[in-house]
């Protein structure tokens, strides 16, 4: 599983400016603000509905076993005024999800943004929304 | 003045931008438009006039937007005994079991969120259309009082509003119970919701107060500060929740 660790930039959290944020379906209850994911894998369904939409997606680790994650944006209304769409994402698209893991270990993240094949960025949580986000 | 002398004060003023202002409305503020959550800024003055106003002893629930308190923290709220132990059994997983994920939440909780809502302001009735959970709420403005007690109750309440100066206030009454904070802490039938609305100077940002008192569940008040930035043109999109979107297809 490529999975990439990132260590959190003290500077990035007080530029955030909400250390202990929680978002709607508490974020910091479900996911670990402190720490950002990178998650490589293959599209598998997109539910772009509210409350928040969920990428599922094939990630195939060390052992060549394939492990479906789910990334959960946020609300699709708050996304497509960033220009999501319920075809932002097709089955089959390769992408890197960018976010924060899920406490409990399972293979979850909440949705900073997605990168797809063709280099588009997909821009999910963001901190305009009052909570910890990556712009 | 020379003709090129009016010529040029007439650019110079042409050149001078419009100052944007409060737009009026049957001698009031008009706030009809479409607003969306922005930061909440507490010491814009419009936002300092509106606090200043809140009831004394409300104690400051500073989750207004996306934020939400962790478990068993409500901003200050004193629960009585019996609903503090209820809430206490709130987990986190709970909210993302089937019949709880699109819950719709009472005026209290969903008026806060972070999602836009339009406005269309009229001389008797005031509608506020929230994206969140496709709310529509009329507010009564005709000097109606509210329904007797035993009336029935609803998610959006009975609300009747008045102006104070430049602020609006909203009074609401018959609400049914639901959640507060998201986190296991209810109101009761008792809640009672008063709200100001404020414009900014520049009639761009909304401003409100949100007061709860609800002596049936809470030993004390509490208030949340929202402000919303207008936005011309946008419009309302539809919400939709669906029960399985965590539910991968078969």
């Amino acid at each position: 599983m490529r999975v990439i660790v990132l260590a959190l930039a003290a500077m990035f959290l007080m530029s955030a400016g909400a250390l202990t944020a929680q978002a709607h379906h508490s974020f910091a209850v479900h996911y670990i603000p402190d720490k950002e994911i990178d998650v490589t894998g293959v599209v598998k369904d997109f539910h772009f509905a509210n409350p928040h939409g969920v990428i599922f997606f094939d990630v195939v680790g060390d052992d060549g076993e394939a492990v479906t994650w789910k990334g959960e944006t946020n609300s699709p209304n708050l996304l497509k005024r960033r220009g999501w769409s319920n075809k932002s994402l097709q089955p089959g698209d390769k992408i890197t999800v960018h976010g924060w893991p899920a406490r409990d270990g399972k293979p979850m993240l909440r949705v900073g943004y997605v990168k797809k094949a063709d280099g588009t960025i997909l821009r999910g949580q963001s901190s305009a929304e009052g909570i910890k986000g990556l712009d | 003045m020379s003709l090129t002398g009016a010529a040029l004060a007439a650019a110079m003023v042409l050149a001078t931008p419009a100052v944007a202002e409060v737009p009026r409305k049957d001698g009031h503020p008009d706030l009809s438009g479409f607003y969306n959550f922005t930061r909440i800024d507490e010491e814009a003055p419009a936002a300092k006039a509106l606090i200043a106003k809140v009831p004394e002893g409300a104690v400051f629930m500073k989750d207004g937007g996306a934020y939400e308190f962790p478990p068993n923290e409500y901003g200050g709220l004193k629960p009585k005994p019996d609903v503090l132990a209820e809430a206490r059994k709130w987990s986190p997983q709970q909210e993302l079991e089937v019949q709880n994920i699109c819950k719709k939440p009472s005026v209290i909780y969903a008026i806060q969120g972070p999602f836009p809502m339009e406005i269309t302001q009229g001389r008797d009735m005031i509608v506020m259309q929230m994206e969140y959970f496709d709310m529509v709420r009329v507010i009564f403005m005709d000097g109606r009082d509210h329904p007797p007690a035993d009336a029935p109750h609803s998610l959006l309440g009975h609300s009747i509003g008045h102006w104070e100066g430049d602020e609006l206030v909203v009074d609401t009454t018959h609400l049914e119970p639901a959640t507060i904070t998201n986190n296991g802490l209810n109101h009761s039938e008792d809640a009672h919701f008063i709200e100001r609305f404020r414009l900014s100077d520049d009639g761009q940002t909304l401003y409100s107060t949100e007061y709860i008192e609800d002596p049936t569940n809470l030993e004390n008040t509490g208030y949340r500060l929202m402000a919303w930035k207008k936005h011309p043109g946008e419009h309302i999109f539809p919400y939709e929740c669906d029960p399985f979107a965590y539910q991968e297809d078969e």
